[in-house]
């Protein structure tokens, strides 16, 4: 029954959907000579100023692996997270003007960022995967070969999506109360990014750190992709279990805080 | 179709204090002052009220500014959960309440009309059908790629109007927004809105012009404060609210 009436809400609402995801593509790229070149060149350039910074200057370097790619991989990951909980954490009050006048179901602001954010991600995995491709002509020291293991990465994607749809809720929804929250998170973020391996690789740790470090769902999520990339090894049954419950039960708790706490946004415009 | 029961509307009007450093301090030493304060910034912008509206009746509401009319609206239209009673609506409700709330001005005329039609509920395919006749009626095909940043309050009201009007809502609600753009399209606006009143919906009708209300609506409520004062046969509440105001 719940099923059903979620489903049919979005069905009815997914028009909407679409048209908030290609305003936002369309005002990011207005006047732009590149349009959406960008989205495919920007993790490029920026990947190349990390890799410069890390590997030539601080001489950062991970035993036995492409740390090119290691890096990368890191680097569009955190970046998509980062970017899409921020955006919808924003979102409702952006769009304040509107549900102060029309009704329209509000979960819809919070995800369609996620989703706008998720497809840039797509098209920056291109490069993504062009970088791994070159490592097989020298790029980076070793080969990153494909294998069937990638047949995997969608599902750990689409477990970080509803990860990240799930915290972009319960933001935007404590964001209406509270708009301190937009200072502190842009600090937590900035604190997350430095305390997840983006950069660096979780042996420079100590081992209690090591131990915590498995309590950090980005960390797993990352972890995961690289296992399969870089170190081409099959993940666990185990692990992709924790991913699915860590994307499900942060997307039930979003859910539920927004739910309860979503009649009240129009007090707070 | 609509049936409002026992309707009641609070806001508080000291939230805005509420989340400050120093009103937590306050609050923290003295308890029984905030108490007190919370119940003095209590508005109820309506209070108790119930009436039904049936198939196919234009029903009027009158009153001063801040009696209540928009937040009423705005119940009906599901903005706003009422904080006590039970609002039921059967049918689809199209809801003029502000033209163009959803426009985005980086965005063309074009791109606004798909992105305004989805927030007000359309589907792809009638956006679709019904895009010729949205912009004829506009009467801004040679703009239709501009963006509407660039557009005097005019045009976007045409463009917001012609928008909201295309459709044959079930249910409609409106607040005042006949007279827009230049004299021709304010007549041309008025007409378009008797036809689909006229047309056999159900229309919830918010006006300040007692004129256009005694010659649109089947039933009138007046109200008061939040409160209903008197509601009934359209001529004999004009005439008693016209007399009120006067006194």
């Amino acid at each position: 029954m719940i099923v059903k009436g979620i489903y049919n809400n979005f069905k009815r609402y997914w028009f909407l959907m679409t048209q908030l995801i290609s305003r936002d593509f369309k005002v990011k790229y207005k006047r732009s000579v590149l349009g959406v070149v960008w989205s495919l060149l920007y993790p490029i350039l920026m990947m190349t100023v990390m890799a410069i910074v890390f590997s030539q200057m601080f001489k950062f370097k991970v035993e036995g692996i492409n740390y090119l790619v290691y890096l990368m991989t890191g680097i569009i990951m955190f970046n998509y997270f980062s970017e899409a909980s921020h955006a919808a954490m924003t979102s409702v009050v952006e769009n304040f003007l509107l549900i102060n006048k029309v009704y329209i179901p509000k979960y819809i602001f919070p995800i369609a960022k996620c989703m706008f954010v998720g497809i840039n991600f797509l098209l920056t995995l291109i490069p993504w995967l062009g970088v791994v491709a070159l490592s097989h002509v020298g790029l980076g020291e070793y080969v990153c070969h494909f294998n069937w293991y990638y047949l995997l990465l969608p599902y750990v994607f689409f477990c970080f999506f509803l990860f990240t749809v799930g915290v972009g809720l319960f933001l935007s929804c404590v964001s209406v109360f509270l708009r301190d929250v937009f200072y502190i998170y842009g600090i937590i973020l900035t604190m997350w990014n430095y305390l997840t391996p983006v950069f660096y690789s979780i042996e420079i740790l100590p081992e209690k750190l090591q131990f915590l470090m498995q309590f950090n769902p980005l960390f797993q999520f990352l972890n995961t992709t690289r296992l399969i990339v870089v170190y081409e090894q099959a993940p666990s049954l185990v692990t992709l279990g924790i991913l699915g419950a860590i994307g499900v039960v942060t997307l039930l708790f979003g859910a539920f805080i927004f739910r309860k706490n979503q009649d009240k946004f129009i007090y707070y415009v | 179709m609509i049936n409002i029961e026992h309707v009641s509307m609070r806001f508080n009007l000291g939230i805005e204090k509420e989340f400050s450093i120093k009103q937590a301090f306050v609050n923290f030493l003295s308890p029984k002052e905030r108490k007190k304060r919370k119940k003095k910034e209590e508005f109820w912008a309506l209070k108790d009220v119930s009436f039904n509206v049936e198939k196919g009746e234009v029903v009027g509401l009158i009153g001063s500014n801040g009696a209540g009319k928009s937040t009423l609206l705005k119940v009906v239209s599901g903005v706003m959960k009422p904080t006590k009673g039970k609002v039921t609506v059967k049918g689809v409700i199209s809801p003029m309440i502000e033209l163009g709330a959803g426009f985005d001005g980086n965005l063309t005329a074009r791109e606004n009309i798909f992105l305004n039609g989805a927030i007000l509920g359309y589907s792809k395919k009638f956006l679709t059908e019904k895009f010729d006749d949205i912009v004829e009626f506009s009467e801004l095909k040679d703009f239709l790629d501009v963006p509407v940043k660039n557009f005097s309050s005019g045009m976007v009201a045409k463009l917001a109007f012609s928008i909201a009007t295309i459709v044959n809502p079930e249910i409609l609600i409106v607040d005042e927004i006949l007279a827009v753009g230049d004299i021709k399209f304010q007549e041309k606006s008025k007409k378009k809105m008797m036809e689909l009143i006229k047309g056999g919906t159900t229309v919830l009708y918010v006006s300040h012009s007692l004129d256009s209300i005694r010659d649109l609506c089947t039933k009138v409520v007046w109200l008061d404060h939040g409160e209903i004062v008197e509601m009934g046969k359209t001529n004999k509440i004009c005439d008693d609210y016209y007399k009120e105001q006067l006194s």
